[in-house]
């Protein structure tokens, strides 16, 4: 957070219960930036999967939206699978 | 500057960085996406043509993106 402007905010001031407050306030935030950091890579992967041929107009039809949903579904199927097959062969 | 005073100036000037970061982001990959799109052979300027694939091309990458986000969210719930 180097751009914030630390110089007129004197957070080390604050009480404990406030500092925690604080603490939290940005796990929230780095939690949120997370997810939608995947969401973008998602979206990325998936846009190109699903959306194909020339873009006729600037609506997502049924099948677009079905696509982009399993596309989400699918990956995190996929991601489950790749944990338990590390699981499985560390077992070996 | 007295502590509520403080937090609340906090929390905004943290809110207003990840919400640069997210936008950031999404601009370079919509601009990715729809320039590969709209744009086979680059010309010497952006034809009207272009321009409305590409106008038409953000708005689907952007419902796209709401899709996605709501999918992946409804995921984690499920998965925890």
């Amino acid at each position: 957070m180097d751009k914030l402007d630390s110089a007129s905010l004197d957070i080390e001031k604050l009480n404990e219960t406030d500092k925690a407050q604080l603490r939290q306030f940005l796990q929230n935030e780095n939690q949120k930036a997370r997810i939608y950091s995947s969401v973008h890579s998602l979206t990325d992967m998936c846009f190109r999967k699903c959306i194909t041929g020339t873009i006729k107009n600037d609506k997502l039809d049924k099948n677009e939206e079905g696509c982009l949903a399993n596309c989400a579904e699918r990956f995190f199927d996929l991601r489950a699978l790749t944990v338990k097959h590390l699981q499985d062969m560390r077992q070996d | 500057m007295d502590s509520e005073a403080t937090k609340t100036e906090f929390i905004r000037q943290v809110r207003t960085e990840f919400a640069l970061e997210n936008a950031k982001q999404l601009i370079e990959k919509i601009n990715e996406h729809c320039f590969e799109r709209c744009v086979p052979k680059p010309g010497a300027s952006l034809s009207s043509s272009e321009q409305t694939c590409a106008n038409q091309c953000m708005e689907k990458y952007l419902s796209a993106w709401n899709h996605i986000n709501a999918t992946y969210i409804r995921r984690l719930q499920r998965e925890g």
